[in-house]
């Protein structure tokens, strides 16, 4: 099987295994109280987490295309968007290598 | 003797859910999905099932990369509602039905499939989402949910999944108390979360699947998860639980309702099977 298909990271083993802690810390997000502490601080949450600094920056700058990459799982990725704000449409089109305003835009024609 | 009555192919976008909680039944985008779904309901009020069996997959809700089972069957007496990050949804808590949830894990077991058995599962959008258009919401009818991986991969493959539905047939053919079941298939049907063809749906492929699933799911069941995967997107890969439902329902089958809507970036399919 391919790596990437679809224009996609495939979410393989390898990957998964790269991306352990940041999906863990991830995971924790579905509760309110986590949320709500993550928000506050969120390199502080992660490095609790057992994240690495290169994950930990990779939020900080909103890097979804590259988390994905490194072996975030779509579905925890979108969780931390929930936390932040940040919706799928956003988060779908920063992995295209575009922004949400440009999708929207080409999709209308 | 329990009796299979018939299967649903349904998409389980969570989207459908916040439809459903804000009220955009009549919506112009929304109203060709919720109006699909009325037929499907009334042929449910119709055959009065007593029990659901629901294939479906969790979104790393209940689950984690710790331990990722292929296969997991929640055989509680009650199914609680995940927190997805957003809080719960205004939706009691699901009733299980243990008595035939132990009848399906020791007649799987003896069929050659190993499911991880769950006496706790939160339930996430895998089955809530499309639940309330099919019933009332104080979930008079209980359920018996079985996830697949369809995520981490290796995943099972297609062929896997329609065998597993042989196999969920014949557990419910040798359970020995009187049960009208419902068995579905959930997911799908094309969708790209991410990545350069972000957004991108196939809806040729997304009806080529439900003629071919209705008519000839050997065939459909040997593509391969790859190719499943180009066709309808590295997460539409979820349509390969539709076999499990098809699996169940044996060689020859009645069509009662078929929906398709794709205004976002998913294909909602809807398919509605009688034995």
């Amino acid at each position: 099987m391919d790596d990437v298909i679809s224009g996609a990271y495939v979410f393989t083993l390898e990957r998964s295994a790269a991306g352990y802690a940041l999906n863990k810390m991830a995971k924790t997000l579905g509760s309110a109280e986590n949320r709500a502490r993550f928000v506050r601080d969120e390199a502080g949450y992660m490095r609790e987490a057992g994240c690495s600094a290169e994950q930990i920056d990779l939020v900080a700058r909103r890097d979804w295309k590259a988390m994905l990459e490194s072996g975030a799982s779509i579905y925890l990725i979108l969780r931390i968007g929930a936390a932040l704000g940040v919706t799928l449409p956003e988060i779908g089109a920063h992995t295209a290598g575009t922004t949400l305003a440009e999708y929207n835009a080409r999709k209308a024609h | 003797m329990a009796t299979l009555i018939g299967g649903i192919g349904t998409s389980h976008a969570p989207t459908i859910g916040v439809a459903w909680d804000r009220g955009q039944q009549n919506d112009p985008q929304w109203e060709p999905l919720f109006s699909g779904y009325k037929p499907a309901r009334a042929w449910l009020d119709e055959v009065r099932p007593d029990l659901f069996l629901i294939v479906y997959n969790d979104h790393v809700n209940q689950f984690f990369f710790d331990v990722y089972p292929t296969f997991a069957l929640g055989v509680g007496a009650v199914h609680a509602q995940a927190d997805e990050g957003y809080g719960k949804r205004p939706l009691p808590d699901l009733p299980g039905d243990p008595d035939f949830a132990w009848h399906l894990a020791r007649s799987l077991v003896t069929d050659e499939f190993d499911p991880t058995i769950c006496q706790e599962m939160k339930l996430d959008h895998g089955v809530l989402s499309f639940l309330p258009l099919l019933t009332d919401t104080n979930w008079k009818v209980p359920v018996v949910p079985l996830a697949v991986n369809v995520i981490q991969h290796p995943i099972p493959t297609a062929r896997r999944l329609y065998r597993l539905g042989g196999a969920l047939g014949r557990a419910i053919a040798s359970y020995p108390k009187d049960k009208r079941v419902v068995v579905f298939g959930t997911g799908g049907l094309t969708h790209q979360l991410h990545g350069s063809k972000f957004g991108t749906k196939n809806a040729a492929w997304d009806n080529e699947f439900m003629d071919r699933l209705e008519s000839d799911p050997a065939e459909l069941s040997e593509l391969s998860i790859q190719q499943y995967m180009e066709r309808g997107g590295t997460e539409g890969v979820e349509m390969i639980m539709w076999l499990a439902m098809r699996g169940a329902l044996g060689r020859k089958v009645r069509r009662v309702h078929r929906n398709y809507t794709a205004p976002f970036t998913t294909g909602y399919g809807l398919l509605v099977l009688e034995t």
